[in-house]
């Protein structure tokens, strides 16, 4: 290979290797590079496209992946947890949406005097922002699990204090009344408040298996 | 356990190898079958060493470039033993009824 080719070559490689994280590619770019160049064929000046695409899917499963060794399994079920309650919200947005309609209907047998104005007011006052609201929600759930994951301990505390203000608004809107006309809304928080509970429990279990273990 | 993960440790067992070497190495224990790529081997020895199964030897610079050497931490070859005791268990029980056995 010539000099021109080889350097065409791991500049290309290095290029590819953007894809993983900045502290990964710190201790092992190097080592990552030396495998690349020593299985390129000769004469090879641009990288294959499935080392690349190999490349793209090692640096995002490195960005993504949870750093939790398989033995913390507490750690992995809380994770799994919260990718379950991200779940649920996405699916209450998407079933508040697509339901939009048996509402309206619900609405206007309640309301005889609904007019077109009025239902749409209700759909951007309160349908559309709820379902927004769920899917940033969503979105909340799977960034902390990612951030705890890896191994941010502000994470696990963020969470614990979301799950004290979701069951502060849960009580309060029970104590309001909310489960009198309500009762879909109310089925889901309750959902969603359990699945954080074992999270929360999840997690405090996982950090009481883990200090004994620092402490030696 | 994945395959390219137990041919990894299988690359491993014999001694410390680098990466390339445990490329070739798994090339070569799976009749060129299985032709590990850098990013995947390096997500699998990530893995590996957060689970402590593998670890890191030495580091030597070759032609100006660094070569980190693995090798399996006894936690990985015990683990790596159990797994193949597992599929010798399993190709028996396949052989015993296909009358090959």
């Amino acid at each position: 290979m010539t000099p021109a080719a080889a350097a065409d070559l791991e500049r290309g490689y290095r290029r590819w290797l953007r894809w993983y994280p900045r502290s990964f590619r710190r201790e092992h770019g190097d080592e990552i590079l030396a495998v690349l160049l020593a299985g390129a064929g000769q004469g090879r000046r641009r990288p294959d496209p499935v080392e690349c695409l190999d490349l793209v899917r090692g640096g995002l499963r490195m960005r993504l992946r949870p750093s939790v060794p398989s033995s913390d399994r507490s750690t992995r079920r809380a994770l799994g947890l919260m990718c379950l309650g991200a779940a649920l919200e996405l699916a209450a947005a998407i079933s508040l949406l697509a339901t939009v309609d048996d509402v309206r209907s619900a609405v206007a047998s309640a309301n005889p005097g609904l007019t077109d104005g009025e239902w749409h007011a209700v759909v951007a006052g309160h349908i559309e922002p709820t379902a927004l609201a769920a899917c940033a929600a969503a979105g909340l759930w799977l960034w902390l699990a990612w951030a705890i994951g890896r191994g941010h301990r502000w994470a696990g505390i963020a969470f614990a204090v979301l799950w004290c203000v979701n069951t502060y608004g849960l009580v309060d809107g029970l104590a309001g009344g909310s489960a009198a006309y309500a009762r879909g809304d109310l089925a889901i928080a309750i959902l969603l408040w359990l699945v954080q509970l074992a999270t929360v429990a999840t997690l405090l279990a996982a950090r009481a298996r883990r200090q004994p273990l620092a402490r030696r | 356990m994945q395959e390219a993960t137990f041919l990894i440790l299988t690359a491993l067992a014999a001694g410390s190898q680098h990466g390339y070497g445990i490329v070739a190495d798994v090339a070569a224990i799976s009749d060129g079958r299985v032709r590990l790529r850098a990013g995947t081997l390096y997500s699998a020895l990530d893995r590996l060493r957060l689970d402590g199964l593998i670890e890191v030897d030495r580091e030597e610079i070759v032609d100006n470039r660094l070569r980190r050497y693995y090798r399996l931490t006894p936690g990985g070859g015990r683990q790596l033993a159990a797994e193949a005791a597992r599929f010798r268990s399993n190709a028996a029980a396949a052989l015993a009824r296909l009358g090959l056995a």
